[in-house]
């Protein structure tokens, strides 16, 4: 996962949120299709794609998709 | 030639899932766990009413869950088992740890779904956010019995209410995490005694409305309870491999419901139930009983044995001649399995596809009513192309693996056994007469066409020359004159000037098949004499025989040929090829006592003008062997069968 398209594209494909990369600065709430249960099987993909522990609390408070990708990449 | 296989991740982004609900089963058949875990979330999103505008006859599942923590991972994995077997979920979730409240109301929004199954989804916090610190194992008993007395109130409930559908409890699993904290072994035992002893009471439970999936065997498989960042955090208690593996099951419950409980299992003989090949290794030479693979198929057998004894009808579909499978089946020590366990046992060398269907027409049950487990790609991929109704298990060469792969789907699952299921197979038995088929094929053309079957023909490397003598020792049905070779022969043959030998190596989709045929032919000035040719009857009927005699063909008028002759002499064993050569367009040249016979054909310049060309084959008269060796599929004009990919070194052969 190199950059935010790819995030999308796991979204898209993984998740089967109808999502593109701008909805990535909404908040979750205006995401369309998001639900909070997604963000449990969201936090096992994203950790087998980048084969790192990504702490769930933040995920868990993260507004935005774009939240979610960063703390994904950045830790 | 081949087709590009459908994909089921490739229909759910194309948005095509709905329209092509009834072939996703199919299509997940073949999914690994994590896969199966994705295709879940994805068709999940999947509108049921949109799949029933598309599909109405559709058989729906509707279940409600409630349960104590976060089940996220739940409809998904109910989803996707669902559409596995063929049905549509419909799913109701109340809200989180609602359980009790929900079940003991039956007015409430559970109820009001009107579940054909509701499920009330217990975890170990159930009771462990109750027991209070520091505490021993009484505690734990008192909050337990406190549980299943608040269980055996909601069951009362729930019959009470006299909704119908079937109230779904499990058992709650012991993690470590707790009986760790007691750190004298006596009360961590007793830990265990009070835990196992309330699930033992829970499992009492199960009644004629109500279910209790033992959770434990699915744990013991090492599936982890929980994950402890998902618990800790989102309240998720069970992990999501713990609720697919509970989904299965409770998905094997809502089939039986929606009446589509398979009611026969039909296996194949060779590598599924013994080891070997009879036709090859005889009845004293397959592996059945003693050795470890015999020990293993045995085991298998049993298992076999057990499913039939409950009411499953069990029936053999093999490819195989019928007398020396009788009398394997009555006579050979280590058989667990005699011809009495079967309602009927089919041996013979039609596509398998027509044996099922004509065994659920015998048994007036339909084929979707079966279940049919064989070790050959092949004939699991033909019978799933043919019959997609029919539950294929997929076994392997590893017989140790049988038993799981059978059990996995619990195919046979139903919430009660009867009497009457017990005397099933007697009763069909009695009413069916064994019979073996040798009627004509039917075109299986273009599941051939898919399967990229790949035949390469050369001479034999000195490595190879084992192989090539030992299918002219062990081969007996395509085998046209039974000319046995030991290794130094094949390489004396291989050495003359005037010898042709060529091994045939084939493959398809499902991997290699290896060495399987050879071709024994010596020139006699212009004449290409072929002594011999032999094919494992593993491979035979898909097109083969008849690219490599198209082959030699080819190479023979290349070389100046003017006619190549062929012989067949008969043995107990292979009546199957008797009309090879006739077949192909050879002349009969004697009129012998009809235990041996020899044809000629004459090459002309044209190849279209010898008895090989002609797209309508070669093979119009296909149909009376009843063996079919190719001679029935379409060809390109010079005998070549179109769906094969020939390699060879052979000079004069088309490429």
């Amino acid at each position: 996962m190199n950059d935010i398209d790819d995030f999308v594209t796991l979204l898209r494909d993984e998740i089967g949120l109808p999502v593109t990369a701008e909805h990535a600065a909404l908040h979750l709430d205006q995401v369309p299709g998001w639900d909070s249960v997604h963000l449990l099987s969201l936090l096992a993909v994203l950790e087998r794609e980048t084969g790192r522990r990504i702490p769930l609390p933040a995920v868990l408070e993260a507004p935005t998709l774009g939240h979610i990708y960063t703390l994904a990449v950045d830790g | 030639m081949s087709v590009p296989e459908e994909d089921v991740f490739g229909l759910l982004r194309a948005g095509l899932a709905a329209g092509a609900y009834p072939r996703l089963r199919g299509l997940l058949a073949g999914l690994r766990d994590a896969d199966l875990q994705r295709a879940g979330r994805l068709l999940a999103r999947l509108d049921p009413a949109e799949v029933l505008r598309e599909h109405p006859g559709t058989p729906v599942v509707k279940v409600a869950v409630t349960g104590h923590g976060t089940l996220s991972a739940l409809v998904p994995a109910l989803t996707v088992q669902a559409a596995r077997h063929g049905l549509l979920l419909r799913p109701h979730v109340s809200a989180f740890d609602s359980w009790i409240f929900e079940l003991s109301d039956p007015g409430s929004g559970l109820y009001a779904a009107d579940g054909d199954l509701t499920l009330c989804v217990l975890d170990p916090f159930v009771v462990f956010d109750e027991v209070p610190v520091p505490w021993g194992p009484a505690d734990v008993e008192r909050v337990l019995g406190e549980k299943l007395a608040t269980l055996e109130r909601l069951v009362k409930t729930f019959d009470a209410a006299g909704r119908g559908g079937v109230l779904v409890l499990n058992t709650i699993p012991l993690p470590r995490r707790w009986s760790a904290q007691l750190v004298d072994l006596r009360s961590r035992a007793e830990l265990g005694a009070v835990w196992r002893e309330a699930n033992a009471r829970l499992l009492r439970l199960a009644g004629a409305s109500v279910a209790v999936v033992d959770l434990d065997p699915l744990l013991a498989e090492g599936v982890p309870v929980t994950d402890p960042r998902l618990s800790a955090y989102a309240k998720e208690h069970l992990s999501a491999e713990l609720i697919a593996g509970y989904a299965r099951e409770v998905v094997h419950l809502a089939r039986g419901g929606a009446g589509r409980t398979k009611k026969a299992l039909v296996v194949d003989l060779d590598e599924t139930l013994w080891g070997g090949v009879l036709s090859e290794d005889g009845v004293d030479g397959i592996e059945i009983g003693e050795g470890y693979r015999g020990e293993a198929f045995a085991a298998f057998q049993r298992v076999v044995k057990q499913i039939g004894s409950q009411g499953v009808i069990l029936a053999v579909a093999s490819k195989n001649d019928a007398e020396p499978v009788a009398q394997a089946l009555r006579e050979r020590d280590g058989m667990v399995l005699r011809e009495e366990d079967f309602v009927r046992v089919t041996a013979n060398w039609r596509p398998k596809h027509e044996n099922l269907t004509e065994l659920a027409a015998a048994l007036n049950i339909g084929v979707d009513s079966l279940v049919f487990a064989d070790d050959s790609p092949f004939e699991c991929g033909l019978v799933g192309r043919q019959l997609p109704d029919v539950a294929v298990v997929r076994l392997d060469e590893e017989p140790a693996l049988h038993i799981e792969r059978l059990l996995a789907d619990g195919w046979f699952d139903v919430r009660e056994v009867t009497a009457e299921d017990r005397a099933r197979t007697s009763r069909y038995r009695d009413e069916l007469v064994r019979a073996d088929f040798r009627e004509g094929f039917t075109s299986v053309d273009d599941y051939l066409a898919e399967l990229d079957i790949r035949v390469d023909l050369a001479v034999p490397s000195d490595r190879e020359v084992p192989r090539v003598s030992q299918l002219t020792l062990r081969t007996n049905q395509f085998n046209l004159t039974t000319h046995r070779l030991q290794p130094a022969e094949v390489s004396a043959w291989i050495a003359d000037p005037a010898g042709l030998v060529l091994r045939i190596a084939s493959s398809d989709r499902f991997g290699e098949n290896g060495l399987v045929g050879a071709v024994f032919a010596r020139w006699e000035e212009k004449v290409l004499r072929i002594d011999n040719i032999v094919l494992s009857c593993r491979v035979f009927s898909r097109g083969i025989e008849q690219t490599c005699l198209a082959a030699v063909l080819a190479h023979a008028r290349a070389e100046g040929a003017s006619a190549v002759t062929g012989d067949y002499r008969a043995t107990a064993k292979n009546a199957m090829v008797r009309d090879f050569y006739p077949r192909h367009g050879f002349v009969r040249l004697d009129d012998g006592d009809g235990s041996a016979a020899s044809f000629r054909l004459d090459l002309h310049a044209s190849p279209d003008a010898d008895g090989t060309g002609g797209t309508e084959g070669t093979g119009a008269a296909g149909g009376t062997g009843g063996t079919g060796t190719g001679g029935t599929r379409a060809t390109d004009g010079t005998g070549f069968p179109a769906h094969v990919q020939l390699t060879t070194t052979l000079s004069g052969v088309p490429r």
